[in-house]
């Protein structure tokens, strides 16, 4: 199943795996501040706005369907989507913070 | 992030099956709709007919109704000289609704729509459990 999430699962590889080959360290990477390609900000900023465009997709769905012109059909497929891509988000995002939060806890 | 393909398959699904109950309602309510002039055509029963569609992008096989189509069955004759409806031998052409047959074809596409319907269940569901192994 070619899902959105497997992509997501990838990326977020892509985004552990990436710092590290090309900079020698995770914490050199991150204080990027998202402008960095493979950066923990950049990840997390693609996922975001992926998201918020099928939320919007999702909201121009129900509006046609509210204004007569839609398809109950495409509202709820919408909506489907729009609640995946929220879900993987959500679940990578939380995935990665622990992730970062483990390291901050690193006994030095 | 593209919707799952297979979500998108059954909603294709979804939207063919709620044409073809369209179609049959519409043969259920002209079930005794004859011709208004003398010795007209009453209603013809209407057939949804489905295709494949290859989606390029997903390589998914979607369906869609290609065509609404007219019943080729004679129109049944009933004698009733009283209808403004009736030839000149006092017959009536009534539509070639089969009522028993729409009922059964009203259960086929309701259980082909629930089957689209499980589909998209059991296809989210999988998303979700995959997304679960994050948590």
């Amino acid at each position: 199943m070619s899902i959105g999430s497997l992509d997501a699962l990838s990326a977020y590889g892509r985004s552990i795996g990436l710092p590290a080959a090309k900079t020698g360290g995770i914490g050199s990477a991150a204080p990027a501040g998202g402008a960095a390609e493979g950066s923990f900000g950049a990840v997390i900023g693609n996922m975001v706005t992926e998201t918020a465009q099928s939320l919007r997709a999702a909201e121009h769905a129900s509006a046609q369907q509210v204004a007569g012109k839609g398809n109950l059909i495409d509202v709820v497929t919408a909506i489907g989507a729009a609640e995946t891509a929220l879900d993987t988000m959500v679940a990578v995002r939380d995935r990665v913070v622990s992730a970062y939060g483990e390291i901050m806890r690193m006994q030095i | 992030m593209g919707m799952d393909p297979t979500i998108a398959v059954s909603a294709s699904g979804l939207r063919a099956q709620s044409l073809r109950m369209k179609v049959i309602a519409e043969n259920l309510a002209n079930a005794d709709s004859v011709a208004t002039t003398a010795g007209g055509d009453p209603y013809r029963r209407k057939i949804a007919t489905f295709r494949t569609i290859m989606d390029g992008k997903s390589g998914g096989g979607g369906v869609s109704v290609s065509g609404i189509t007219g019943d080729r069955t004679e129109f049944p004759r009933v004698y009733q000289p009283g209808n403004p409806a009736a030839d000149a031998a006092g017959y009536v052409r009534t539509p070639n609704v089969n009522m028993l047959l729409e009922a059964a074809d009203m259960k086929a596409a309701q259980r082909s729509y629930e089957a689209n319907l499980n589909a998209i269940e059991s296809a989210r569901n999988l998303t979700m459990r995959t997304l679960d192994l994050l948590k």
